[in-house]
């Protein structure tokens, strides 16, 4: 019997990717094994790479300054209204958690640190008040006219999912009656370019997973989603989506970059949030992998997948779905999440693109090729980022 | 002492009053005056409440800090300094079940302005990659663990006015639900040129950041600094020597805060009140007088103090540290922020 104040569901989803706006275009792009990778030359002088970018933005709230990881939070909470608006007419007092990594730093140039007071008095002062990263969750407040709790998350690329995870605990304590959760990062020279000091990015389309994988690319996006009580959701009828039924969080405590190379701490994370699931290894039918591409990450977190699900009766079916649309950082964890819940409802899973030679392991099903069709009752979606964070979601689908 | 309250049992800090393991002494807790800014140029007399240099390694043994920005360095300072406080022993403890929860404005915006100073002078092809991820603003929280080795949640997050406070109630909230036994809180910022300029050419500063006078009470701020770490652990330890239980707690941007605060505290008024100021002006805030308007006549109000309220929205755990250190003995508190922007921010403990 399951206590309906205490079970976390997903009601509404909002989505800017570079598909276009909305979770039927990324549905679309992803069922057509639509690529967005793309050259880039004109992010900044001299980078030669390759990334997905979102097209433009429609306008909003003239007049305020916002940056481009503030716009695209609010259109993609605008689209999640659209996607509760059917059956919600009041969310005045709902909470905010949204995660960022790059949040304002599209609007600031070099030139700041030739002379900070110079810069701001030539235009660069309203645009720095939007450099800190609570302004990404603090314009969606203002977007969608939202009083409840507001907070932000960073936890570089695993603070997507942090969000979520945030968002199902303030529920559980009551704190709001709704939340909308998510993340929102725009590309910027800035993260471009630490990404490329670091050589890890892939100059051609990423391949994740894949023996001969090189890097990462970069992308742009966000996605809200719209998380309420069993309880809640059902006295305002709502239409319910997934059920978010287990989550943890943990930190490798390794190194500041690189993930712990045996993959113990995020297997840990992932059989915590089955325990709070209460979610056997064989009843996960699908993982959305972190899967970035680059060397490290991928051998580790296939180790943490060998050791997570190790004893089960069938490989775990994996895919990275960052090979569509490149790595969202602070928005990646509410992108993958929303296609997770989206494989789970239309019992589709993607295979990961340019998948042709896959790291050796008996015990993970690589999902390449052609699309696979199958019931999903049960989905995880995993991150992880800079600084050793794990995330591990796990989604199961609602019946009444 | 009965309670199943996430209790505070250790307090480290680095702040203008120095690297402190506890509450601030006495003899040194008062009012401080603000110091002359000197590790920029400015354009005359520019003063801040500051965190004096000192070396990591003479507070804590073995601490190596020399590629950290000081916010990083102060994190590892005063979580190290926390835990003393604490007198735990993290080789008897479940590191896996230990989270960490650093609330900030600014994140490591040392090293975000060091690395938009190196693509000025080199040019964006050519930047540095040892500065890139100690850029991200999660950068102090995953050295805190890192250097203790602690392997539960990691979390930073910024929240419009009320990091501090936000990432008190969503530690303990990990607590209550099981999903760690333990928390170390951290909530601060560093003060850079960038940063001072900016409040500056948005004229929020007070005229005490100019002159050499006393820090005025309105008016402006004064910008401050500093990292303050709190250990929260479940009740029960023996040998712990618990300064608070953390209680009911909520925070929102907008909205009734009267009705809001009120229904929190039902009829039962605290004996203190903390005021958590958030550092802009606030005088023309109705929300000023909130405090005294829900505690009535009979609780004390410890106000809010210029040098945590210059620490914007991570100041609350410096508001909270320096009303502890005026000793005010057993009762109910409420620690209470406020917000010219509106909002707020409330949270009920049971002081020991």
């Amino acid at each position: 019997m399951i206590d309906a104040q205490k079970t976390i569901v997903v009601t509404g989803i909002g989505v800017v990717s570079p598909y276009g706006i909305g979770l039927s275009r990324l549905q679309a792009g992803m069922l057509a094994g639509q690529c967005c990778l793309a050259p880039a030359t004109e992010l900044y002088s001299g980078f030669q790479g390759t990334v997905a970018q979102v097209g433009a933005l429609p306008s909003l709230h003239d007049g305020h300054h916002y940056s481009r990881s503030d716009r695209l939070a609010m259109v993609a909470a605008r689209d999640a209204v659209a996607d509760i608006a059917s059956s919600c007419s009041s969310f005045r007092e709902s909470g905010i958690v949204m995660a960022s990594t790059v949040a304002g730093l599209t609007e600031i140039d070099p030139e700041i640190s030739r002379g900070p007071a110079a810069w701001y008095r030539h235009g660069g002062l309203l645009r720095a008040a939007s450099y800190s990263v609570s302004r990404v969750a603090a314009s969606v407040g203002e977007c969608l006219d939202i009083q409840g709790p507001s907070c932000a998350v960073s936890v570089a690329c695993a603070s997507g999912a942090t969000a979520l995870v945030l968002s199902a605990n303030m529920l559980l304590d009551e704190a709001a009656p709704m939340v909308f959760a998510g993340g929102s990062d725009a590309l910027c020279p800035f993260t471009l370019s630490g990404f490329n000091s670091l050589q890890a990015l892939d100059e051609e389309a990423c391949r994740p997973f894949d023996q001969n994988r090189k890097g990462l690319n970069l992308g742009e996006g966000a996605a809200v989603l719209v998380l309420e009580t069993l309880a809640h959701a059902t006295r305002r009828g709502a239409r319910i989506l997934a059920v978010l039924r287990g989550w943890a969080m943990t930190n490798d405590a390794f190194h500041p970059t690189a993930p712990q190379k045996d993959g113990i701490g995020l297997a840990s994370c992932i059989q915590r949030s089955l325990e709070m699931a209460e979610c056997s290894i064989e009843e996960v039918g699908y993982v959305n992998a972190h899967g970035t591409g680059t060397p490290l990450n991928d051998i580790a977190e296939t180790h943490a997948y060998e050791r997570a699900f190790h004893g089960r009766s069938r490989p775990i079916p994996v895919s990275s779905t960052k090979s569509y649309f490149g790595h969202c950082l602070g928005a990646a964890g509410a992108l993958e999440a929303a296609i997770t819940i989206m494989a789970m409802r239309t019992g589709v899973l993607f295979p990961t693109l340019r998948l042709t030679d896959p790291i050796e392991s008996p015990q993970v099903d690589w999902l390449r090729g052609k699309l696979r069709r199958q019931p999903l009752p049960v989905a995880m979606s995993v991150s992880a980022g800079f600084g050793g964070s794990n995330v591990a979601l796990v989604f199961g689908s609602y019946r009444s | 002492m009965k309670t199943t309250l996430p209790v505070l049992t250790g307090i480290g800090s680095v702040t203008p009053y120095g690297p402190l393991a506890g509450l601030i002494p006495a003899e040194s807790s008062g009012p401080l005056e603000p110091s002359a800014i000197t590790a920029w140029t400015t354009l005359g007399l520019r003063r801040a409440f500051l965190v004096e240099p000192f070396r990591p390694a003479s507070i804590v043994p073995g601490l190596k800090t020399r590629r950290l920005d000081r916010l990083s360095a102060w994190a590892l300072v005063a979580s190290s300094l926390a835990l003393r406080d604490a007198g735990i022993d993290l080789g008897q403890m479940d590191r896996s079940r230990i989270a960490v929860f650093f609330a900030t404005g600014f994140g490591c915006v040392e090293l975000t302005e060091a690395f938009y100073q190196s693509a000025a002078t080199y040019g964006w092809a050519e930047t540095d990659p040892i500065t890139f991820p100690e850029t991200l603003s999660n950068a102090p929280a995953s050295h805190v663990a890192l250097f203790h080795d602690l392997r539960g949640p990691n979390v930073t997050v910024s929240s419009k006015s009320f990091a501090a406070e936000s990432a008190l109630l969503q530690a303990a909230s990990l607590m209550r639900h099981g999903q760690a036994d333990m928390a170390i809180v951290l909530a601060g910022d560093t003060l850079t040129q960038a940063v001072y300029e900016w409040y500056e050419t948005a004229h929020l500063l007070s005229p005490a950041c100019f002159g050499n006078g006393p820090a005025p009470s309105v008016g402006g701020f004064i910008p401050s600094e500093g990292v303050v770490a709190m250990v929260l652990e479940p009740d029960g330890r023996q040998a712990a020597r618990p300064y608070a239980a953390l209680g009911a707690g909520r925070w929102a941007a907008g909205g009734d805060a009267r009705a809001s605060v009120g229904q929190l505290l039902g009829g039962d008024l605290p004996d203190f009140t903390i005021c958590a100021g958030n550092g802009a002006p606030c005088a023309p805030s109705p929300l000023t007088c909130l405090p005294r308007e829900l505690v009535g006549e009979d609780s004390t109000i410890f106000p809010a103090q210029p040098v945590a309220s210059g620490m914007g929205e991570a100041g609350a755990l410096l508001h909270l540290l320096l009303a502890l250190s005026r000793r005010p003995g057993p009762g109910q508190a409420l620690l209470l922020g406020t917000s010219a922007h509106g909002g707020y921010a409330a949270l009920r403990l049971e002081l020991f």
